[in-house]
């Protein structure tokens, strides 16, 4: 019976997930709930992501919102281009225009390590927001891009809010499942290596600098996915999805849920927008609570709400 | 198996290495010796190719690795037992082998649980270095004798051809030096061991030859016997150690 209480428990919190605007449709905020759930998992998405860096491959990218951006734009414009709305070509489009990013700048800075790796990531992806700001007949420049066109797929029309959620709830879930594949494949072994002792890793004949780069283009594809959803959702890209503050927003959801855990980030990314979305409607200064919520972790629980969880469920065992 | 020549190295004005030319035949046993400073553990992050030579010509099997980065050296069958520990501190013991056996298959497999066979062959290490029981453990969590254990077992599950062990029996106890020292002597034939260590007991038990690295030069090299017998050697190492 043990062996399958755990995955059917999954089912059944992914069934209610992705049926979450059905059965809360009696609620009288279910709308706006269901908007702010999706943003949660696309934020969560994008956190999933950089975890596979920061968490298992120890690489702090403080520059993630790049291919986040990239992903975002690259949906956007190729849908309005092409006049289509192919989701396949959308997230195709997406993937591309953020592997090729990641392979760019990967290349350079996964050669540098901590601080210096945490610096080139930023730099880059400041060149990329200065990029996006001045194409202007590209992206739109500080105007930004609007009229996303939301996509279909085999007939199937994700115009609809409540469809477009369980889009999203669908990606979300399959982005977890295929980290939690990878998390305990041999690939993810050898990212915890990476980050356990990287010269180790080399003596043992791995290619540490192949491995790097494989993790950030991989995680940037991911990125660039979530870019994609996001522009889907609010069907409007601007230079703030490929901004500084969109790559601390996933970097802060990381560390608050749990660096190298599968939910962390999912519960980093959840408590980041609730206190950003939700809390201001009934907190004064709530922008400052976030902060204050950051802080307390990085002093008190480093291991963040993951952690946290773990240790609480430790002491109600014994 | 392992050949230099002419090798040299140097930091800033420092001569690390200032011409080391040495050759070990394959399934040798040698030690090299020599006083702190002299250049031993240099020589082998060269060999390794964590460091680059300044001058001078590495060959491994007959082939020109010079230059070559460590992951390819170890690819074709290098493998290292550092004098200070590197091990992945926080995973567990069974782990930290299973990575090195992982190695020869490769990182790319992103989608399968490990298979069970590197899982097996890593316990089976575990056990023939004297961990069996100690395979859950995080590597960090275990005595410093425990900890060369592993890392002597992390450096085998390479499967090397050729074993650089950097005083592998650095603060151990006597009874844990005998037991590691009775490891490495009954490692099969066919592997050529390069060893440093400061404990002449072991040196004897272990080296058929010795090399004496004086200064970043090789100043004798031999049968154990006709080294003891060197009165260079007895001046600048020896007689120091003995006094």
């Amino acid at each position: 019976m043990k062996r399958f209480a755990a995955p059917a428990v999954a089912l059944v919190v992914a069934a209610l997930l992705v049926t979450f605007p059905i059965w809360s449709a009696p609620w009288e905020s279910s709308r706006y709930a269901t908007t702010i759930l999706r943003d949660m998992l696309v934020l969560a998405i994008l956190a999933l992501s950089l975890d596979l860096l920061v968490g298992s491959a120890g690489m702090p990218s403080l520059g993630h919102a790049a291919y986040f951006g990239a992903g975002a734009y690259a949906a956007a414009i190729a849908g309005q281009r092409l006049g289509s709305d192919d989701l396949l070509l959308g997230l195709g489009a997406a993937i591309l225009v953020s592997v090729v990013l990641a392979l760019a700048i990967g290349v350079v800075a996964v050669r540098a390590a901590g601080i210096f790796f945490l610096m080139l990531t930023l730099a880059f992806a400041q060149l990329v927001f200065a990029l996006a700001f001045q194409a202007t007949d590209i992206t739109g420049g500080s105007n930004g891009f609007s009229g996303v066109r939301r996509p279909m797929l085999f007939g199937l029309d994700f115009n609809g809010p409540d469809a477009l959620f369980q889009l999203v709830a669908v990606v979300f879930l399959l982005v977890l499942l295929l980290l939690w594949r990878i998390r305990s494949s041999a690939y993810g072994r050898a990212l915890v290596g990476l980050r356990e002792n990287e010269r180790r890793m080399r003596a043992l004949g791995y290619d540490t600098t192949r491995l790097k780069l494989s993790a950030f283009v991989f995680a940037g594809a991911i990125a660039g996915v979530a870019g994609a959803l996001q522009a889907y959702s609010i069907r409007f890209v601007s230079t703030n999805d490929v901004g500084v503050a969109r790559s601390v927003e996933a970097f802060v959801s990381v560390l608050v849920g749990g660096a190298s855990t599968l939910l962390g980030p999912v519960a980093g990314a959840i408590v980041v927008l609730f206190i950003e979305r939700v809390l201001p409607s009934y907190v004064p200064y709530a922008e400052t609570v976030l902060g204050l919520v950051f802080i307390v972790f990085v002093l008190a629980a480093r291991q963040g709400i993951a952690g946290l969880v773990r240790v609480a469920y430790a002491r109600v065992r014994s | 198996m392992i050949q230099t020549h002419e090798l040299r190295r140097e930091f800033g004005g420092i001569k690390a290495l200032a011409g080391v030319t040495l050759h070990v035949a394959e399934g040798e046993r040698r030690a090299i010796i020599g006083p702190n400073g002299a250049g031993k553990t240099t020589l082998f992050n060269v060999l390794t190719g964590e460091l680059e030579p300044t001058a001078g010509v590495v060959r491994l099997a007959g082939e020109d690795v010079t230059g070559r980065r460590p992951h390819e050296l170890a690819r074709r069958g290098v493998a290292r037992m550092y004098q200070r520990n590197e091990l992945f501190d926080r995973l567990p013991a069974r782990d930290n082998v299973a990575i090195s056996v992982a190695a020869a298959a490769g990182p790319y497999r992103p989608f399968r649980a490990p298979p069970a066979s590197e899982l097996a062959a890593a316990d089976q290490l575990l056990e023939r270095v004297g961990l069996g029981a100690r395979g859950g453990v995080p590597a960090r969590a275990l005595s410093h004798g425990e900890r060369r254990q592993l890392e002597l077992a992390v450096a085998l599950a390479q499967r090397p051809r050729l074993l650089l062990l950097d005083e592998p029996t650095a603060g151990m106890s006597p009874a844990e030096t005998g037991r590691i020292t009775q490891l490495i002597a009954t490692l099969d034939r066919s592997l050529t061991l390069v060893i440093v260590e400061h404990d002449m007991a072991v040196v004897l038990r272990l080296a058929e030859r010795i090399t004496v690295l004086h200064e970043g030069r090789v100043i004798a090299e031999g049968t154990p016997a006709q080294v003891r017998g060197d009165t260079l050697v007895n001046e600048v190492y020896l007689g120091k150690v003995v006094a």
